[in-house]
């Protein structure tokens, strides 16, 4: 299948997704005018990635603000996840914050909440 | 030829703490750049990180719903947004205003004052039900959380004003302190 590079802005983190070793990468602010369009290659791909095969899927983050609309939408990949997790998938979040900011641990928090899968919350000097 | 008094202004704003002020067709570059110079502002004024990330979150949120609001509404004159952040009294306060169409208005003074009414738990519970529920089709954003985002990041209860501009059309305005 096709991975993504998409480089960051200002408003939009980096994406970067390994579909070989099984790995979604996501670093900065997230904060595009319109959300749903700006992730649609990201949340297509989870979708195939998740039917085409049943091997393991990691996301590796290191988001720090994130507008309501972005929240919305990875709160619905989220709840893709925690779906195949249900079914037996082998899922995995590593949310990396500076640990001066405490606000983003708090968003991180909040996530996890809905979430069943193993779901790290790393903050870091 | 006329000539603005840039003192007055100036002493004004002085007066009023204010750090930032824009009056202006408000655009998505324009949303990115002001923020940008609202972070670096914050920054130097050593604003701790979490302050600093809720004053950018809640400008974020405000100006974006005045921008969703003036490209649903298909009204220029709803593009024209003013944004003031100030720091008085030991806290942070955004304040952004638009116009609209009086019965907007009217809705959304409405649905402020109701959040204003509830506690930080409530607004979470209703913050996690708004999460779940499907995404209106062909809206683009108004994820419908904007403004209880705000709600839960306030300090003190939000405070809306609607000026009845008497020709079917209201200037609604929101402050908020961080």
């Amino acid at each position: 299948m096709n991975d993504l590079t998409i480089v960051s802005t200002q408003s939009t983190p980096l994406i970067e997704t390994d579909s070989t070793r099984g790995v979604i990468y996501m670093e900065g602010d997230s904060y595009p005018e319109n959300s749903f369009e700006f992730y649609g290659d990201l949340v297509g791909w989870v979708t195939a990635y998740l039917q085409e095969n049943s091997r393991p899927l990691v996301l590796e983050l290191a988001l720090l603000y994130l507008n309501t609309s972005s929240i919305k939408v990875m709160m619905d990949i989220f709840d893709e996840l925690e779906e195949a997790h249900q079914a037996g998938r082998d899922i995995t979040v590593n949310w990396r914050y500076d640990s001066d900011n405490e606000r983003v641990a708090e968003l991180a928090e909040e996530f996890k909440e809905d979430c069943s899968f193993s779901f790290n919350i790393i903050g870091q000097e | 030829m006329f000539v603005p008094d840039l003192y007055g202004l100036r002493e004004r704003f002085d007066n009023e703490k204010i750090l930032l002020c824009f009056n202006g067709p408000i655009s998505r570059s324009l949303i990115e750049e002001i923020g940008n110079a609202l972070r670096n502002y914050l920054k130097s004024e050593q604003a701790s990180p979490a302050s600093a990330l809720d004053v950018f979150a809640v400008y974020i949120e405000l100006t974006q719903n005045i921008r969703h609001y003036a490209m649903r509404s298909e009204w220029p004159a709803a593009e024209t947004a003013t944004v003031v952040v100030s720091f008085r009294e030991g806290h942070y306060h955004i304040s952004a205003g638009n116009l609209l169409r009086i019965s907007d208005g009217e809705a959304l003074l409405d649905k402020v004052q109701k959040l204003g009414a509830m506690d930080k738990a409530e607004l979470k519970t209703l913050y996690k039900q708004q999460l779940r529920k499907p995404r209106e089709e062909g809206v683009a954003s108004g994820a419908g959380l904007g403004l209880i985002d705000i709600a839960r990041k306030a300090s003190a209860p939000m405070v809306p004003a609607l000026k009845d501009l008497e020709n079917g059309t209201g200037f609604f305005s929101l402050s908020v302190q961080i």
